[in-house]
């Protein structure tokens, strides 16, 4: 690995090149007062930056390109977005985001041949972008980077001819959909295509296993040069997804060893670009999970698992030719996005399933004789709720971009081939829960009178006090291979899908429901007060996909089993379920296959996606802080377990102390 | 018939070969100073305490009528915190097996099983012996002092596919000292294990001082010959549990000296 170049990206020391140009902060002021129409603006705008930039190369860098333009400003005044939104829904920025770009076409033909399709747009951009490399290339030849110099003549204009031209085509088109203003720009199947490249390279002895994961790790470098321009809800929520493994359309595995050069090389450098995404099925040898557990083991939150099996069935319920659907791919987080001819925006909106459990409680709950009775007046509020957030949607408008329109085939100006909207879920082990309370304890057992578990609920259990330990600890609960919360979970997602069944969007597409949160997991959780589950006012719902975060959960087997019961398929938007282990447990090489065959597991029982935390220690100096949100972090000490938060202060923090040594 | 048990852990990755469910039997007649485990000790139910948590509300001080709650003084079931539980549930070997048996696909898929240990599952015999026939094909490990008369040990081992047989002092007297019992019957067991045929494994806790030294080692290494053993370091936070059952832990925080302790062995690995 290039230690010199990593410890300079780490570091920061790039940052010194950064520059603001204040004389262009109110560029939109100048456009409006030019009557320019909002791709001039987008074209306008993306020429000034492209010709604002200073050509840098790093140390020891061998795949140039960085951001030294440091703030993008808006082609629009503050009015004329309040115009826009008056009479348009506005999806987050205003720009198709988390869209997966056919890298593909255009580092296989390169962009003089992508400009032969493109509008007037779309071929001054790529003009721009061709002038900056050549300013680039001239950098090089100076500094005498002669190989890096005859690699930046050919790409991007022309196809790349190599595995070092495929990869600095890909660093120039990716870096130049985040200048043109898009975010959220995904990297999709790059063991997929960029194979062939590598492997061409190899056969002609041009590489060697080591000095190919030079270059790979090179290459994942830049994806962390820039990042922290990158808009986001948080930093690091930038949407460089890039997947890995998984079947072509004609079932073969894509598993290859780039694939296991790009794990290794997340690895070997431990920064969060590019986020991993693993694609697994039934037929997926063992050993791709445990080089999957490697990564896990290194703390970094990914790999991300999907399962082929239940995506491309699901993928193709919702419309999704077959070979599409086969090449699926992972959007900013895990919502299933279609790469090339997709223009899906994938989390349009969201549905807070206890917000349903809520209104039902206080509207129906009096008037239902039967639980059934009861449960069918979810299913109608559920209908209802997608009702409202559909219909809330109409005349989406988004900044035009020209370059990402020619990024993905048939352009996206007025819909791709795919044009689908997707909704979370939010907040479903919490909604579950506390309908199996309703069922259990209202209308089963007939311990609580309906008036006693509103009061309690509306008072925040101020009022009869006592129903909340039974609620909150001993009522049965998601997560724990249960009947009753289970079969809840099942109703409520296919209560979801169903009331999305049949429904157009404004695009021409269809609606799609899933299981993620996203931040909603806190905002929904705001939304309403206590809940039957016996969760106070305030405490957040489980993120994603995932047991409430108060419940006393047995163990990832009951958690898998509880989990694995919906038929996802129906429920295919994404939101994966997420168990988090000590990183104390993966220190061994036998614990880290377990920890492989626990995944397998999960996929080979059914299970949508997964992800896995090897947690360290700024998360459990959180639980420290805020000990409510982490109570099932389970730290194990040899042949016993603890709930982390349940242990003294003092203890604590010598597990602190120790995972500072074992990280 | 009834047994009692203390916890069951899903995903255990140390206790036999791929990954288990681990059932905690409660009772011991040892009382090693290192006992992590201080609620599997005594064979009765015990009030557990976890005070991160206690807002000092009082409310598990008021009287109720549960009748769990009669051996203590306290309303186990008020916390709204979730601060108290019993230790110990009665079960039937029926119920436990149906309760673990839910698991055993998934145990299948990643070639696991379920391993019994304590406490000191041997104390009751009867209850795993019945627990064992009613798993069925499921792999069987038992984790065990090997405290017990021989007849009891061949009969319950006889009923296992793997042993996790602990060797803690060689010397009998520091074996009386550190946990209160002879080792007379234990290496009689040990004897008999490593020529019965079956699978095991031994286990050896490093106590710092206690079974670390290297005088002991050398002699369980006698023992042990070029049978398997797995070595488990000490871990500071042995004596988490103690306040939550109102115990007092006597040893030291202090890790294992730096040595590579594999050195006094033929066949063995450090587990994490």
């Amino acid at each position: 690995m290039s230690t010199v170049l990593r410890e300079y990206i780490v570091n920061r020391e790039h940052h010194k090149f950064r520059k603001d140009f204040e004389e262009y902060v109110n560029l939109s002021k100048d456009y409006k007062e030019l009557g320019l129409s909002p791709k001039e603006r987008m074209t306008r705008r993306f020429e000034l930056l492209a010709g604002l930039e200073t050509p840098v190369l790093l140390p020891d860098e061998k795949i140039c390109f960085i951001r030294t333009v440091k703030n993008i400003p808006d082609c629009f005044t503050e009015e004329e977005w309040a115009e826009i939104k008056s009479k348009h829904f506005i999806h987050e920025l205003g720009y198709m985001s988390n869209l997966s770009p056919n890298y593909e076409r255009v580092i296989g033909s390169g962009l003089l041949a992508a400009r032969e399709e493109a509008d007037e747009y779309g071929k001054r951009i790529i003009d721009a972008i061709l002038a900056l490399t050549s300013r680039y290339q001239k950098k090089a030849v100076e500094e005498g980077k002669t190989e890096l110099a005859k690699v930046l003549e050919r790409v991007p204009a022309y196809g790349a001819t190599s595995f070092y031209e495929a990869l600095q085509s890909f660093r120039i088109i990716h870096y130049s959909l985040w200048l043109e203003g898009n975010y959220h720009n995904t990297v999709g199947r790059f063991d997929k295509y960029m194979y062939p490249y590598l492997k061409a390279d190899m056969e002609k002895g041009l590489y060697t296993r080591e000095t190919a994961l030079e270059m790979v790790e090179d290459f994942f470098l830049g994806f962390n040069k820039d990042s922290d321009l990158y808009v986001g809800v948080q930093q690091g929520d930038n949407g460089q997804s890039m997947v890995l493994g998984g079947i072509d359309e004609n079932g073969n595995e894509v598993f290859n060893l780039l694939s296991e050069l790009c794990l290794e090389a997340s690895r070997n450098l431990l920064m969060i670009d590019p986020k991993i995404n693993l694609r697994v099925n039934k037929n997926t040898p063992i050993r791709v999970y445990e080089l999957g557990s490697e990564l896990t083991k290194a703390g970094l939150g990914f790999p991300q698992y999907s399962n082929d099996d239940i995506a491309i069935e699901g993928l193709q319920k919702l419309g999704y030719d077959y070979k599409d659907a086969c090449d699926y791919a992972m959007a900013a987080c895990w919502e299933f996005i279609i790469p090339k001819v997709g223009a899906d925006v994938a989390n349009i909106g969201a549905l807070s399933f206890p917000k349903m459990i809520d209104i039902c409680l206080h509207k129906y709950l009096m008037e239902c004789d039967t639980f059934e009775e009861f449960l069918g007046k979810v299913k109608e509020e559920i209908q209802k709720e997608c009702d409202a957030i559909c219909d809330n949607i109409k005349d989406l408008w988004f900044v035009p971009s020209p370059f990402m329109n020619v990024m993905i085939d048939g352009g996206i100006y007025d819909g791709a081939k795919y044009n689908n909207f997707g909704l979370h879920g939010t907040g479903v082990a919490t909604a579950a829960d506390s309908l199996a309370v309703i069922s259990k304890y209202i209308y089963d057992e007939k311990r609580f009178t309906k008036e006693e578990l509103i009061e309690a609920v509306d008072s925040d259990f101020e009022l009869h006090s006592e129903m909340l330990p039974v609620l909150r600890y001993e009522a049965p609960k998601m997560g724990n291979n249960e009947e009753l919360p289970d079969e809840m979970t099942v109703q409520l997602l296919k209560m979801f899908s169903d009331s999305l069944k049949g429904k157009k969007n404004c695009r021409g597409g269809v609606y799609r429901a899933g299981t993620g949160s996203a931040m909603y997991y806190l905002w929904h959780a705001d939304e309403i007060g206590a809940s039957p589950d016996g969760r106070r006012k305030g405490e957040p719902f489980g993120t994603n996909f995932s047991a409430s975060l108060f419940a006393k959960i047995n163990g990832p087997l009951s958690v898998i089993k509880s989990f694995t019961k919906p038929d996802f398929t129906e429920n295919i938007n994404g939101g994966p379920l997420t168990l988090e282990f000590a990183s104390s447990m993966f220190k061994d090489e036998d614990s880290v296959k377990k920890v492989a065959a626990l995944v397998k597991a999960y996929i080979d029982m059914g299970g949508h996606q997964m992800q896995l935390n090897a947690v360290n220690t700024e998360m459990l100096k959180a639980a420290q802080e805020h000990p409510e949100e982490h109570r099932q972090l389970v730290v194990r000490i040899w042949g016993w377990s603890a709930y982390f938060v349940e242990l003294d202060k003092e203890y604590q923090d010598h597990v602190l102390r120790r995972q500072q040594y074992r990280v | 018939m009834d047994g009692i048990i203390f916890d069951i852990k899903e995903f255990t990755v140390h206790d036999g070969p791929g990954s288990r469910v681990t059932i905690f039997l409660k009772g011991c007649p040892l009382r090693c100073k290192w006992c992590h485990n201080p609620e599997g000790l005594k064979a009765a139910k015990q009030l557990m305490f976890k005070s991160n948590f206690c807002s000092h509300c009082g409310a598990c001080t008021r009287p109720c009528n549960h009748d769990d709650c009669k051996p203590f003084s306290r309303c186990v079931h008020v916390c709204p915190n979730g601060c108290l539980s019993v230790a110990g549930e009665d079960i039937s070997a029926e119920a436990l097996a149906e309760r673990i048996l839910k698991n055993a696909d998934i145990l299948e898929i990643m070639g696991g099983g379920v391993t019994i240990s304590g406490g000191e599952p041997l104390l009751q015999a009867d209850f795993v012996c019945e627990l064992a026939e009613r798993l069925g094909k499921t792999h069987k490990a038992i984790q065990t002092s090997g405290y017990a008369d021989s007849e009891t040990y061949k009969r319950v081992v006889s009923h296992m596919d793997y042993v996790l047989q602990d060797i803690k002092l060689a010397d009998e007297k520091g074996h009386i000292f550190y946990t209160g019992v002879s080792n007379e019957k234990i290496l009689k067991n040990i004897e008999w294990l490593k020529q019965s045929g079956k699978q095991f494994v031994f286990r050896v806790p490093l106590i710092p001082d206690i079974t670390d030294t290297e005088e002991n080692l050398r002699a369980i290494a006698e023992i042990v010959g070029d049978c398997r053993v797995e070595l488990m370091p000490y871990n500071p936070l042995a004596g988490a549990k103690y306040d939550m059952v109102d115990m007092e832990y006597t040893l030291d925080e202090e890790e294992n000296r730096e040595e590579d302790f594999t050195k006094f062995f033929k066949n063995t690995i450090i587990l994490g």
